[in-house]
């Protein structure tokens, strides 16, 4: 029997050798318990980064333009149906489940995550404060459109329910956090990083909107509120690191970070170094097949808002020369509103569709297209001008968040609700000077309103605009009268299934 | 060609020569061993030869044979087969009854069991019960063969990847294949075989187990009821699909040669308009442009006439203490689509040696070497609305050349910078991929006493891949024109396993029989990988990928991975019981403790237990004449599934470009997800083996279901895996039956069938969850399957569609389209498996069908590729015109019920006609000529390419099922094959 007590003895040996305690290591990535090797920086830069992917013609920029009378991305017969999300947003017929809001409102919530975290990095006091800038703009919009904002305090444990804040409270949330921040933030340096004036301006933002967070049906606008506004911008102006660009898309071209003087903050996008979201795809969303870039064919502009600019409005489109540009030869308008005949910017010679149909786009356009010009029908719109000469899908124009001449728009409008029309009226015409438009002779709600439109659209304001000037519910074209749960978007399906401390938006 | 002659050759000169042989005559008698009555109408051959006989009134026969024969076979119905060698004078050759088989012995997980012995639901399969034709990969071998197992192979690339559902999918999340093991190595189911770096590169990520030669397998087992998976615990849910290798025999060494030619055209295209009735159809709807004149056939000009070739030698021999086997293996398969090849080496050594005087230390090792070389075809399910090769095939303008008149690719403007000629496709594109594998393992044992056995298995499973691939800068593909794309990827898995069994096998009384195993297992997984990609690339003769350091220095991509350490550490121990041969039971146990398993969850524990009664062995039964076998089982037991990734259950940062971000919550409750199987069947076997046959019913209930649940935003990512509350619940009934209806001297006629009835429902998703990605233009951002309570896995959740408006010639939708309707369910409900083997003399026609039921398909080729849409700028479905109600050019293709279609298809998988030649002069023995077929016709309603299809549409890491979408299409093939021994 000795032999077997020997393999037993063996087996044992063999057993015990090879027990293991099952721990997991990684070796391509890092242990939270392993913190001492993540620097607060690699985070920061993370975080910057989280805001492109709602912002940059992602889905908080879908929500907030193919919602209003600026955008369409009509169903062209075997293209661009997608289960007809693009309608169910330009017509208000959007419900829990819908694509482009739920993908908003989680990226936005993400990007909170990763400014959050930062802060449980012993970072810098200038770190902090940008991460809670970041922290801060991602809320806002959240507020903007959802009206509850998720914010989570415990970043370790997630089985605690972040707390919601809804409406006001999320409001004095966002502006206690941005009041404390400013005297931390640098008052120069690029306006990719979080500073002082762009913190002004998302205050601005806020006391503008803060009558809508009470009540975005029937929005009342507090004059502290409209006077706070009016304070913040006139510390950004007196800042006088800010003017009117002489030429309107020096503020969305690729070199726009040295070029613009309007830009207070902006995303980064760098095609050398692989930082930023997708800035390419503002013009490839609109670009033809046959075009340069060769697009996907797909969004437009409605022909009542082409119509509100004047013809020499450089808003409106301009032939634009511009370092990463075609060679253009036959100066034809390469930024703007696109209408009729298309070109080869190249050699200038005239476009055709894939039917061998002159390319011309036309001024009408239908959510639903049927008719045989279903390729070419819509204006289209291109405000960041393509950059010709990087190769990747990253491009070097950097997204403009906050402008001055949005700056200088809402301390009008602000002067406007507290009363005040001169000084709203000098604004405006010096921004229409600036952009070769006209003079005004008076303001009013509606002039205020379309100011804003041509200076700003497409630049995701719109939405907003609309709600606090009690438009967003009147028809336009291609869309009916609605109904007000539309004022706020619905909380998405698969975030009301979990947490239990959020409660569906009325109506939906 | 040139040794295919020589074959050819052999076979008509080789009969002429038999008759010269000289012969002897061999006397004997066949009889029962159990009372030694004797056996009648048995029959007796001369192994390798065509010669035979039966045996007389009282057991006797006698036969006249050559010099050179070796050995006789005797086989009799419902007796099994002895092959015996031949001896001089009068040979005794005792049977015995299959259904009493004592010593038929199955390979179990971790050792053997008597068959008699088994309670489990298993199916046994060997080398003669296998497909015949083309295979790449041993799950082939086994399609339509199992009642319950579901194969589909994916689609129809040499060496594509396939599906394998063994009693439906039970899990929803993470992995529904079943655990593969190759004597006695399990497979950890990944390959180091690199994915497309891009969007155009081929998407089929190919079948993990093609380094495996199909020639080279004995038998395949397949587990399916907890009593025989439980002892795999946490990777057992699935069902286990056991694979042993064949061995050498005793005698002198042995060359078994075959090899086969055969030729694959597509089975099944899809109708187009030509020139002509395109330009027709253009004229009916006043398209204006849109007619370039000529008449091509692009999808002729993408796919050919291919040719496969595959060789196989094998020596094997040894004597009772040392047997080996040596095999090589080569094959050369052509794609059906142009540049599309498989080719595949194998070398694999099997040996078993016993050392000692006393012959107690035994040794046994394995050894297989694989290299396969891949060339891929641009055929990419995740393709954007440019298309793969076959959508660009499918839509090609037929008035529009191909080619210039220089022959060269005509790349033309006019039709649209988005129109991709499928030619200039092939022409610049190249994807090149090649894998090494290796599994080597030892095994060393010990027989402690006669009874007591300790066995250590050590094995390494080490693959390496390489992927190259490029685009040229001609192409006008989309980011690729004027600048060309180029990357390389590598990966590398490691895999290592020590196993520790101890098995004590007893005949402790005269009527109680123990067979019990303990054992110990610990496994490490590891996988690395880089890629490195660049663009703007020159044309200077070169492949870019050979000077990726050209590249710009914007475009470079670089990246690198490693997996976390992945371990896992088994107990476990199993008791098979066996009293006076009616009443059975076998229990096992597993403890299964994984890295990846949450801290609070380390361990889990899988236990199981499986009773059987021999009711035929009853006295109330003895001597009942038309019974032969009658057993019950009953089984129950619980198994795991922990196919979840790696790090699943800590807070990791992951690290991007010069920054880190955290990528998830870890869960560190997580742990494997349980099936708790019940099982209930009943083997028979009755009128002397003429019909046997086993039914089997299951309840299979998955609680903890592995999920990765949308996260509370805000947080890390969009999701966290944990064990739902829930449950999945597959339940069905199997049926096996099996027929010999003809039995006579010359003609042998056996139809074996079954078949499967399957259900399937999921509960306790908090909300839905959507996958089934619906691809092409149009369809962005379009998920047509759903997750949710109380509805099959991946049920269909569509608009309905009602018909065309005849005013309008637009699509109506019920409710105009704003309400998606759930409309039915992608998994099969039946599942039916039929062969039938037919022999006449030497001649013998095999025919093996397969057919699924009850579900339903998306046609996503025919929804987004070829749509009326496209007249005027490509080519459309046939089917769209000269319809009662004229569709408007501008109807929306949009997703809808109008291309869900019943997925209903019964297949002829092969068939096979073969002549057995036997012996060819002294030297070639056993020599066989075959010519099979293989997917021979379909019969089915559904429109697409073919019905087995099933192109990964997952989203979100849920995997889809069901879809269709621009795949790469199935072959019919013919196949030639000869083999024999030397």
């Amino acid at each position: 029997m000795k032999p077997i007590k020997i393999l037993i003895f063996l087996f044992i040996t063999f057993v015990a050798i090879s027990c293991t305690k099952l721990d997991e290591s990684f070796r391509s990535e890092l242990e939270q318990s392993s913190s001492g090797n993540i620097t607060p920086d690699q985070l920061l830069i993370s975080a910057y980064n989280s805001l492109n992917g709602p912002f940059q013609t992602g889905d908080l920029w879908h929500v907030s333009e193919h919602t209003t009378d600026e955008a369409i991305a009509p169903t062209r017969g075997p293209d661009w149906d997608d289960n007809g999300q693009w309608r169910a947003l330009h017509a208000h017929t959007w419900n829990a489940d819908q694509g482009q809001i739920t993908g908003a409102y989680n990226g936005l919530l993400s990007s909170q995550f990763s400014a959050s975290n930062v802060l449980q990095f012993n970072p810098s006091p200038q770190q902090a404060a940008e991460a809670r800038f970041i922290r801060a703009l991602s809320m806002y919009a959240v507020l903007d459109g959802w009206n509850q904002v998720p914010y989570r305090s415990d970043l370790t444990n997630y089985k605690v329910l972040p707390t919601t804040l809804k409406g006001k409270e999320a409001a004095d949330f966002i502006i206690a956090e941005l009041n404390a921040i400013i005297p931390t933030l640098p008052d120069t340096g690029p306006a990719y990083v979080a500073n002082k004036n762009g913190a002004r301006a998302l205050l601005m933002k806020i006391y503008l909107n803060k009558g809508v967070y009470s009540n975005r049906a029937a929005p009342t606008f507090d004059a502290a509120d409209m006077n706070q506004v009016i304070t913040l911008a006139d510390q950004i102006i007196n800042s006088n690191k800010y003017s009117l660009n002489d030429i309107f898309y020096d503020n969305f071209a690729p070199n726009n970070d040295s070029k613009s003087k309007e830009n207070i903050y902006t995303l980064f996008n760098n095609a050398s170094n692989n930082r930023g979201g997708n800035v390419r795809g503002a013009v490839f969303q609109v670009s033809h097949y046959n075009m340069n870039p060769s697009g996907w064919n797909g969004f437009a502009t409605l022909s009542d808002f082409y119509d509100k600019f004047e013809a020499n409005d450089q808003r409106r489109g301009m032939y634009y020369d511009y370092p990463g540009a075609l060679p253009n030869p036959g100066k034809r308008q390469n930024v703007g509103f696109l209408i009729g005949q298309q070109y080869d910017l190249t050699v200038d010679t005239a476009l055709k569709d894939r039917k061998g149909n002159a390319l011309a786009f036309t001024r009408t356009v239908k959510l639903r297209e049927t008719g045989d010009n279903l390729e070419i029908t819509g204006i289209r719109v291109i405000k960041y001008p393509f950059d010709y000469g990087t190769s990747g899908d990253q491009k070097n124009n950097d997204w403009a968040i906050f402008r001055y001449a949005d700056v200088l728009l809402m301390k009008a409008e602000a002067q406007f609700r507290t009363g005040n029309t001169a000084s709203p009226l000098l604004i405006l015409n010096q921004i229409r000077l600036k952009r070769g438009a006209t003079p005004l002779l008076a303001v009013t709600e509606s002039t205020m309103l379309d100011e804003r439109g041509r200076e700003m659209y497409w630049e995701g304001w719109r939405r907003q605009d609309l709600i606090r000037f009690k438009k967003y519910l009147t028809p336009w074209q291609e869309k009916p009268t609605d109904d007000p749960k539309y004022l706020l978007f619905p909380i998405p399906s698969n975030q009301l299934s979990v947490n239990t401390n959020l409660s569906q938006n009325p109506g939906y | 060609m040139r040794i295919f002659k020589i074959w050819l050759c052999l076979i008509l000169f080789g009969a002429p020569i038999l008759t010269f042989a000289q012969t002897r005559t061999v006397t004997g008698k066949v009889m029962n061993s159990t009372d030694g009555t004797p056996l009648v109408e048995a029959t007796v051959s001369v192994v390798g030869t065509a010669i035979s006989t039966k045996s007389g009134p009282d057991g006797n026969f006698s036969l006249s044979v050559p010099q050179s024969a070796r050995q006789l076979k005797v086989s009799y119905v419902g007796f099994a087969d002895e092959t015996v060698s031949i001896s001089s004078g009068v040979m005794q050759i005792s049977l015995t009854n299959a259904a009493e088989n004592l010593s038929e012995v199955v390979v179990t997980g971790y050792g053997t069991a008597r068959k008699k012995d088994l309670t489990g639901a298993t199916a046994s399969l060997k080398e003669k019960d296998f497909n015949k034709g083309v295979y790449t990969s041993p799950d082939q071998l086994i399609q339509g063969k199992a009642a319950g197992v579901l194969v589909i192979n994916n689609t129809g690339q040499p060496g594509g990847a396939t599906t394998v559902r063994i009693r439906g999918s039970s899990s929803i999340r993470s992995g529904n294949q079943p655990l593969f093991v190759v004597d006695g190595v399990p497979l950890s189911g990944g390959s180091a075989r690199p994915g497309g770096n891009g969007a155009s590169y081929g998407s089929d990520g190919g079948n993990p187990l093609n380094f495996i030669n199909p020639n080279d397998i004995a038998n395949i087992e397949i587990l399916k009821d907890a009593s025989a998976t439980a002892i795999y615990g946490s990777r057992g849910a699935n069902g286990v699909v056991i694979i042993t290798t064949k061995r050498g025999k005793s005698g002198i060494p042995q060359l078994d040669v075959s090899g086969s030619t055969s030729v694959s055209s597509v089975l099944k295209k899809l109708e187009v308009l030509n020139g002509d009735e395109y330009r027709a159809a253009l004229k009916d709807y006043g398209q204006t442009g849109g007619d370039f004149g000529g008449n091509a056939d692009a999808f002729d000009a993408i796919t050919r006439t291919a040719i496969t070739q595959n060789y196989n030698v094998a020596i094997g021999g040894g004597t009772d203490n040392g047997k080996y086997r040596v095999s090589a293996g080569y094959l050369d398969q052509k794609g059906i689509i142009e540049s599309s090849e498989l080719k595949k080496i194998t070398a694999n050594l099997t040996s078993s040696f016993k050392f000692l005087e006393s012959k107690k230390l035994g040794l046994d090792l394995n050894i297989l070497v694989t290299q396969t070389n891949e060339g891929v075809a641009p055929i990419s399910s995740f393709v954007g609305f440019t298309g793969n090769l076959i959508s660009q095939a499918l839509q090609w303008n037929p008035t529009h050349p191909l080619r210039k008149p220089d022959g060269s690719v005509w790349i033309d403007p006019a039709l649209g910078a988005t129109t991709i000629n499928p030619l200039a496709q092939l022409e610049y594109f190249k994807d090149r991929i090649n894998t090494n594998s290796i599994i080597a393992s030892v095994a060393p044992s010990y027989k402690i006493t006669d009874e007591l056995e300790y066995k250590l298995l050590y094995s390494v499973n080490r693959q390496v891949g390489v992927r190259r691939g490029s685009v040229d800068r001609i192409l006008n593909a989309e980011g690729s024109l004027g600048r060309g794309t180029a990357f390389i990827s590598n990966n590398e898995q490691t895999n290592s396993q020590v196993t520790n069994t101890l098995n004590y096998n007893k005949q402790i009384t005269s009527r109680f029989n123990l067979n019990a195993l303990a054992g110990h297992e610990w496994l490490i997984y590891d996988t690395r990988g880089n890629f490195t990609g660049g663009q703007d690339f020159p044309n200077i003769g070169l492949n870019y990928y050979d000077f990726l350091g050209y590249a710009t220095q914007s475009s470079l991509r670089t990246g690198s991975y490693a997996s976390p350490t992945t371990e896992l550490q088994s107990f476990f121990g199993r008791a098979i019981m066996n009293f006076d041969d009616k009443y059975l039971v076998t229990g096992t146990f597993r403890a299964d403790g994984s890295t990846r398993f949450g801290k609070n969850n380390k361990y889990g524990y899988f236990p199981s237990i499986g009773l059987g009664w021999n009711v035929s062995n009853e006295d109330f039964l003895k001597g009942n004449t038309s019974i032969d076998n009658l057993k019950l089982r009953a089984s129950w037991g619980r198994t795991g599934n922990q196919e979840f990734p790696s790090g699943a259950s800590l807070n990791r940062y992951g690290l991007g470009q010069q920054s880190i971000a955290q990528s998830n919550f870890g869960n560190e409750d997580l742990k494997w997800e349980t099936s708790t199987t019940t099982n209930a069947g009943v083997d028979f076997s009755i009128f002397t083996g003429r019909i046997s046959g086993s039914v089997d019913y299951f309840y299979k209930k998955t609680t903890d279901v592995l999920f990765e649940q949308n996260i509370v935003q805000p947080a890390p990512g969009g999701r966290i895996w944990i064990n739902l509350p829930g449950f999945v619940l597959n339940k069905g009934v199997e049926v096996m039956l099996s027929g010999r209806l003809m039995r006579t001297k010359d003609i042998n006629w056996g139809i074996t069938g079954n078949v499967s009835f399957l259900q399937n429902t999921v509960d306790g998703l908090a909300g839905f969850y959507e996958t089934g990605e619906l691809r092409g233009q149009g369809f962005s951002n379009v998920r047509g399957q759903r997750l949710v309570n109380d509805q099959p896995l991946n049920v269909w959740y569509l608009r309905r569609f009602e018909g065309l408006d005849k005013a309008t010639g637009q699509s109506v939708y019920a409710d105009g389209g704003n309400t998606l309707y759930y409309s039915g369910s992608p998994n099969p409900k039946t599942l039916l498996g039929l062969s039938s083997d037919f022999s006449y003399k030497n001649l013998m026609a095999t025919i093996n069908m397969n057919g699924n039921f009850g579900h339903y398909l998306f046609n996503n080729t025919a929804a987004s590729v070829l749509g009326i849409g496209n007249l005027g700028t490509r080519n459309i479905a046939k089917n769209l015109i000269n319809q009662p109600i004229k569709e408007a050019i501008s109807n929306a293709p949009a997703p809808s019920t109008r291309n869900l279609e019943k997925g209903n298809y019964v297949k002829m998988a092969n068939a096979t006609l073969s002549y057995r030649v036997g012996n060819i002069g002294k030297n070639i023995r056993n020599m066989n000529i075959s010519l099979t077929g293989q997917n021979l016709f379909v019969i089915t309603k559904y429109s697409g390419f073919d019905p087995e299809v099933n192109t990964d549409a997952g989203f979100g890491g849920i995997p889809s099922l069901g879809v269709e979408y621009i795949p790469y299409p199935s072959a019919r093939t013919i196949l030639l094959g000869v083999n024999f021994s030397l």
